[in-house]
């Protein structure tokens, strides 16, 4: 296996992108991951697309197809990988694995999502596609759903408040004021959406006991990574970003069939994987971005992974432990909560802001000083399909 | 008249382990001989929500949903009759019954509903 | 333009006493406090200043809903209707959402329009809730009858109140009316009406002092721009 670098990174700002087509998000991402790597004219050899609603929301299928037809790829390899939420990690796991194995040298991994293109009930009922097509759909549930009754568990079980999750709803958007890639670039104010009685209108209960500001935005957007083997890229001028360590694991799809339901093993197993791979421990990492599609799960999350102890996530995060200059640095971005979830580009863009901080590109606002290693968790349907991958900055 | 709650669920052959939804393969030990296993009794509540931005297809202002035992121990999500989570608690029990939970191309479509019962 | 007063006289329906709006303040999201207050006859050619770059924006029918709103505020001005009122929200000054309606008789009321000119703070809800509590609570009505032009207004007052729906025909020409009754309003108050009153001094003499608007360029950007919610 090859050692496998990542030499461009690009992202277009999420949001609502009324003008553009998600052929439009696609290939724009993908031509400034192309530029980030300075390949210009030249080809790649294979393009992953990460997609879940293509089909869906657009009626568009063989969505790469499209893409290498656009891009004047042609004949590069091409193919749209789907798998819900982690789409995005699941096509940069694809040109990872590809590149490694010594089959390709240059892959382009883009991943982008086109949601605002239907009304909320419509996007809500996509998202819900993913669940149990007889336990679960015809109920009504929906992802927020599941968050709620997992939530309602947790807090019950580890002591997490709501005072926690509103400490990530406060971090995340604040940093979303920072990104020009986010798509939510408004602080939110503790008295406005929590003190006051005016709260109750401001922030309403979306899924009890999670509220509207626990959740993350509807957005389009997309993100792209051009890959390729350390070796070949060390001559290049940017600091090439080594994928250290991967890690995929899967868990059962409904929730009432897992032993514990407030366990998320999956996540636990695949940033296990990604550790031992980069041979690194959750303490070495210097920033972090995690799927907080639900205030609770950055808490949630940053448990399974390591960082800290089972009931302690959500305390570090309302101590200040995990912003910018604090322990350990998560979602710097604005996460999912600020920078948007488009669903398919998620899993990319988590990786390019990895790349933006290990490169040490970002302005001083947003870089976490001295950043050698990152973690990006990407997680699929209510944790029954996660990706982690550690990224790491190679000394030249 | 009532209807009998359509729900099967799976007891593994060789191992016991109880699944629903159907599985092909035994979570615990991977064996493919399940017995065919009905809901029994009333159920207690393992979890619950209540949803306000609710899917294309609903057009109520929230929906409760929840996760139930019943008594022989097959969990299951439905929807709850209340008027608010403040009346529901985990580890309640809860009455379950099978009855329209939404309406699909024109028809009525059957599901598992809960009931306080406290 | 010259004015025939005589034929005025003629055209000009009698105008119907209504009691004033108190003024309230609520705290948004983003921690900004909104003063809610009654706009007078002579703040219209003002506040169309705000709504004229909605005209031509298609997300979410702003189009639609300012173009009416438009017209509306216009025969209010120039006296063609009888018991229009227009309530509006100022953050800092700034005209940040608008909403009208007129009394239909003594006991009903119709709801005309809302218009969030900022958004993703829940303006249009809280303004829509004002209305409401104008029709009810002040103008000491029965009923509201109400129409949604969009989807996202749909959403807030049909499944958030919840309203009754009914086989009123749309004054012009539009779907049937919803209803909001007196019963489904104060269920509902609780959850969607709020504010604080007195409004302060200094925060009334800031809101009526002048009504800011932001340029056409911001406005369409935060409607319809890549970071509109």
């Amino acid at each position: 296996m090859r050692d496998v670098a990542i030499i461009g990174a690009g992202m277009i700002p999420f949001g609502r992108r009324d003008e553009d087509t998600l052929m439009d998000m696609l290939a724009y991402a993908s031509l400034k991951a192309l530029d980030d790597a300075g390949l210009g004219d030249k080809s790649v050899d294979a393009v992953y697309v990460g997609n879940m609603g293509g089909g869906m929301l657009q009626r568009q299928t063989a969505i790469a197809s499209s893409l290498v037809d656009r891009l004047n790829l042609m004949p590069a390899a091409a193919e749209t990988v789907e798998n819900g939420p982690a789409s995005g990690g699941s096509a940069v796991k694809n040109g990872l694995l590809a590149v490694a194995s010594g089959y390709y040298d240059y892959v382009l991994v883009v991943g982008g999502e086109k949601m605002r293109e239907v009304t909320g009930w419509r996007a809500t009922d996509f998202v819900a596609t993913m669940t149990h097509p007889q336990a679960e759909y015809p109920y009504g549930i929906t992802l927020p759903g599941m968050a709620g009754m997992f939530t309602r568990l947790y807090m019950e079980k580890y002591g997490v408040t709501r005072e926690h999750l509103l400490a990530i709803s406060l971090k995340n958007q604040e940093m979303g004021t920072l990104n020009p890639y986010a798509h939510v670039e408004m602080a939110l104010d503790r008295g406005g959406i929590f003190d006051s009685p005016h709260a109750i209108v401001n922030n309403p209960t979306s899924a009890d006991p999670l509220h509207l500001y626990d959740l993350c935005p509807v957005s389009d957007g997309a993100a792209a990574l051009i890959l390729c083997p350390l070796e070949m890229a060390k001559k290049l001028a940017k600091p090439p970003i080594l994928i250290a360590g991967f890690g995929q694991a899967t868990d059962t799809q409904t929730l009432q069939e897992r032993d514990d339901p407030t366990d998320l093993k999956a996540v636990t197993l695949a940033a296990q994987k990604a550790f031992e791979m980069a041979k690194l421990k959750p303490g070495d990492i210097h920033v972090a971005e995690l799927h907080d599609a639900f205030t609770i799960l950055e808490i949630a999350e940053s448990e399974h992974v390591g960082f800290f102890k089972k009931g302690e996530g959500g305390k570090a995060a309302a101590a200040g432990k995990t912003r910018l200059g604090g322990q350990m640095p998560i979602n710097i971005s604005g996460g999912l909560k600020a920078r948007g979830h488009p669903v398919g580009a998620t899993g990319v863009a988590q990786v390019v802001d990895i790349v933006f901080q290990l490169r040490h590109e970002l302005p001083k606002n947003r870089q976490v000083q001295k950043a050698e290693n990152g973690l990006t968790v990407n997680f699929g349907g209510f944790g029954n399909n996660v990706l982690a991958f550690v990224l790491r900055r190679v000394q030249s | 008249m009532k209807k009998e709650i359509a729900i099967t669920a799976y007891k593994c052959k060789k191992c016991g382990k109880l699944h629903y939804p159907y599985h092909d393969r035994c979570l615990a030990c991977k064996s493919r001989e399940f017995e065919q296993i009905k809901p029994q009794g009333n159920a207690k509540l393992l979890t619950y929500t209540a949803i306000f931005n609710l899917p294309w297809g609903f057009d109520q202002r929230f929906l409760i949903l929840g996760v139930a035992e019943f008594e022989n121990k097959i969990k299951a999500m439905g929807q709850i009759k209340a008027d608010s989570v403040d009346q529901l608690k985990v580890g309640m029990k809860m009455k379950p019954s099978w009855e329209p939970i939404r309406v699909q191309y024109g028809e009525d479509v059957y599901g598992l509903k809960f009931e306080p019962m406290e | 333009m010259p004015i025939d007063m005589e034929l005025e006289a003629v055209l000009r329906p009698t105008q119907y006493p209504m009691p004033p709006y108190p003024p309230k303040t609520i705290t948004l999201a983003n921690g900004k406090v909104m003063v809610v207050r009654q706009a007078v006859r002579e703040d219209v050619p003002a506040i169309l200043k705000s709504v004229h770059p909605c005209l031509f924006i298609e997300r979410d029918y702003y189009d639609i809903v300012s173009a009416r709103l438009y017209g509306e505020l216009l025969a209010w001005y120039r006296y063609r209707v009888k018991s229009e009122y227009c309530l509006m929200g100022q953050v800092d000054g700034y005209l940040v959402g608008i909403v009208n309606g007129r009394m239909e008789n003594e006991k009903v009321g119709m709801s005309y329009h809302t218009l969030a000119i900022d958004r993703g703070l829940r303006i249009g809800s809280h303004l829509f809730a004002a209305k409401m509590e104008y029709h009810l609570e002040y103008l000491g009505q029965e009923e509201v009858l109400i129409v949604a032009e969009s989807p996202i207004g749909f959403r807030r007052w049909m499944i958030e109140y919840p309203l009754e729906a009914t086989k009123i025909p749309h004054e012009l020409g539009g779907g049937d009316s919803y209803l909001l009754t007196r019963e489904i309003y104060f269920k509902a108050k609780p959850r969607l009406v709020v504010g604080d009153r007195p409004v302060s001094q200094e925060l009334m003499a800031e809101a009526e002092a002048e009504i800011k608007f932001a340029d056409d360029d911001t406005i369409r950007e935060r409607i319809a721009g890549l970071k509109g919610r």
